[in-house]
């Protein structure tokens, strides 16, 4: 009897430890006479250059401990903002443009940076995707080219250059086909469709304010400028610029055909420069867009995201330890470290870019680019509907037809 | 007799865990969805039926993610059940060789879905994966496809991945079923002169087929439920073909933060579940009166 006595109040015990454990303070609270903050990401595959940072910065503020946690990139879109929710993971969050942080801001986890002198370290022209109602919300860290990234090798051999216009994006896919090699690799499983398609419809339609319309029902995917959009990427599919079956090809193996030279380009972003590197090192690389327009009515050269935006957590408790953290980032001389060691552009001024890859697309940030047209889209169900037309297009899908299904799936969805 | 009510005491710690980890959502997934709570603030308005209405009425994709829900779960009820037990009949004897295969067809049970889903994402790559290329290379090009990427087929390509890693649990279950059945009824079957098929279809078929209720049960339901495959595979796409109820609620509550109206969602998801189990129940049922 005794026995059993003693083994429900065990069991007791143990229930209720595993429900206090439930609801422990978790990562950020003070330990031995240190301020603990949380810093989460999505960069895995920065994590070590990370961690040499946070090396840095706890030694010259030792009152203040790092806890970083990294979340693998498709987690972390859908779960941020409910870690955010009572200030005990996150101080230091980061988060992505367009629908992510219109969310967190909507739900009031962003601390307003406003006023913060450390603001000043970074390009103030590239800061507008964290503002919202004239407030600094978050910080962009990173700039990312969208556009397509070509062998500049095959381009001198066969004496071309990154066209001016429609036509010429035509010849120019002509001649490298002709010349045995897949023009365009376009990973159409995974993130082709969604970053290809910046690049593509930049210049047909040149109202930054077109997705936001379109779920305003101002605009739509049956006018003209998309169904011109999704009509181009037929072409260059009906024509075989890109790898076969392209739908069926994920980044990697996209990245693989650009890395053993059998495509010229691929139809992502300047963040895969450094994974063609690995594949063939002694590869030069460089960055162009597709003019689908002519040369006179062509707005802009290119796409540019400003991304990984940094923010403090309204609900943190630790939010002059966060701000430190912030500013030491933003540091020029800690922000080189970042960009040399990860292959990143950043939107901190004066960093000093030592990189081959880094050198070669430089030039890039004083060119006319767009800001990411996809990442404008407020509404998650309306991007996928976007992206979705792409892949119906090249399924076989009459642009038009396409287009009409998805404005379908708009109108449920409009505000 | 006092010291069996202390044996009660065992059952206190998973009643709490059952009561916090599936009644108490469960009853606040069915309160949130009359809401239009987005999830994150504290802030909702009741709006009744206003979620139902717009799934039943106003929700194309809710519509086509059910009917891939159903071509999925067909297509791998029937074939994980015919394999397993092909399998199941063939492997039945305690032989080395039968015992090292069934070993190998249960393999891939212990894998995590994810690794699956990367495996087969590279094998069924059109240009690199070896799927193709072994067709190419033995001249079978006509049976190259693009399998994730056509809209028509990336649906039962996803399903064959799943049918490949779950064939090894249902044969478990066939084999344990074949092996109860009493050696003396083949003998009686051999003295008459029945054939291979006769044996199977009058003696074989009949005792095995509460065990192919089950199967059939629980392939339904896991089917039904199957997530982890298709989004790590093609996240519902090319243009929502592989689109199923789990990964539209998904996309919902954590991409769109529209809780109220994923919530909705899982209500419905969760009343069909339940109707296809009590309606397998009640198949296995009427097996076990005729048996």
């Amino acid at each position: 009897m005794k026995k059993f006595k003693l083994l429900s109040i065990i069991l007791a015990l143990m229930t209720s430890l595993a429900l206090a454990g439930c609801s422990s303070e978790g990562s950020s609270g003070e330990k031995d006479g240190k301020t603990t903050i949380s810093f989460i990401h999505w960069r895995g595959e920065d994590v070590e250059v990370f961690n040499e940072l946070i090396a840095k910065f706890e030694e010259e503020n030792p009152d203040i401990k790092v806890d970083m946690t990294a979340y693998p990139s498709e987690q972390y879109q859908s779960t941020a903002q409910t870690l955010l929710r009572d200030g005990t993971t996150g101080d230091v969050f980061v988060s992505m443009p367009g629908s992510q942080f219109e969310i967190i801001q909507k739900a009031g986890f962003f601390e307003d940076l406003s006023g913060e002198e450390f603001v000043s370290n970074f390009n103030e022209s590239l800061l507008e995707v964290g503002q919202s109602e004239g407030k600094q919300y978050a910080l962009p860290y990173q700039l990312v080219f969208n556009q397509p990234i070509y062998n500049a090798g095959i381009f001198e051999e066969l004496g071309l250059e990154p066209p001016t216009d429609w036509e010429g994006f035509l010849a120019l896919c002509e001649t490298l086909k002709e010349n045995g090699y897949t023009p365009i690799a376009f990973p159409g499983a995974d993130i082709g469709p969604g970053q290809f398609m910046n690049a593509m419809m930049m210049n047909n339609a040149t109202d930054e304010e077109v997705f936001t319309k379109l779920v305003n029902g101002e605009v739509k995917l049956t006018d003209e400028w998309w169904v011109k959009t999704l009509s181009q990427f037929k072409e260059l599919n009906d024509k075989e610029y890109f790898q076969a079956n392209a739908l069926g090809t994920k980044h990697d193996g996209a990245i693989a055909l650009v890395g053993q030279e059998k495509a010229a380009m691929l139809a992502t972003g300047s963040y895969a420069m450094a994974n063609i590197k690995s594949h063939k090192e002694d590869v030069k690389l460089n960055l162009l867009a597709p003019i689908t327009v002519s040369e006179s009515e062509a707005t802009y050269e290119g796409i540019h995201t400003t991304t990984f935006m940094m923010a403090v957590n309204s609900k943190s408790e630790k939010q002059e330890q966060a701000k430190a953290f912030i500013e030491f980032l933003s540091k020029p001389e800690n922000a080189s470290v970042y960009a040399n060691k990860t292959g990143q552009h950043l939107t901190v001024n004066d960093v000093n870019y030592e990189s081959e890859v880094l050198k070669d697309t430089v030039h890039w940030m004083d060119k006319n680019t767009r800001f990411q047209p996809r990442y404008l889209i407020p509404n998650a169900d309306v991007e996928k509907a976007v992206v979705g037309s792409i892949q119906d297009v090249l399924s076989g899908t009459d642009p038009a037809e396409a287009a009409k299904k998805a404005q379908q799936i708009v109108d449920q969805n409009l505000n | 007799m006092k010291q069996s009510k202390w044996l009660y005491l065992f059952f206190v710690p998973g009643l709490i865990f059952y009561s916090i980890f599936f009644i108490l959502p469960t009853i606040s997934a069915v309160f949130y969805s009359f809401t239009d709570w987005d999830g994150l603030t504290t802030n909702f308005n009741f709006v009744g039926f206003e979620n139902y209405t717009n799934l039943v009425t106003n929700d194309s994709i809710f519509i086509k993610a059910m009917t891939n829900n159903l071509k999925f779960m067909l297509f791998v009820v029937v074939f994980q059940t015919l394999f397993s037990l092909v399998f199941a009949v063939l492997l039945v004897k305690n032989t080395k060789t039968n015992i090292f295969l069934r070993a190998l067809y249960f393999f891939p049970t212990i894998l995590s879905s994810v690794s699956v889903a990367f495996i087969w994402s590279y094998m069924y790559d059109p240009n690199l994966g070896i799927i193709n290329n072994l067709f190419t290379s033995v001249g079978l090009e006509i049976l190259a496809n693009n399998w994730l990427g056509d809209q028509n087929i990336a649906i039962y390509s996803i399903a064959f991945v799943q049918v490949w890693f779950h064939t090894g649990q249902m044969l478990i279950i066939f084999v344990a079923g074949l092996q109860a059945i009493p050696e003396d009824l083949y003998e009686v079957a051999k003295i008459e002169g029945a054939s291979r098929w006769q044996t199977f279809s009058k003696v074989t078929w009949p005792l095995i087929a509460p065990a192919a209720t089950i199967v059939v049960a629980y392939t339904t339901i896991q089917s039904f439920k199957a997530f982890d495959l298709i989004y790590a595979m093609t996240r519902g796409g090319p243009n929502y073909a592989t689109e199923i109820l789990a990964t539209h609620i998904y996309t919902t509550a954590f991409r769109s933060f529209k809780f109220g109206y994923a919530s909705a969602e899982s209500v419905i998801f969760m009343l069909v579940i339940a109707l296809i189990t009590f309606l397998q129940f009640r198949v296995l049922r009427a097996n076990r009166v005729e048996n």
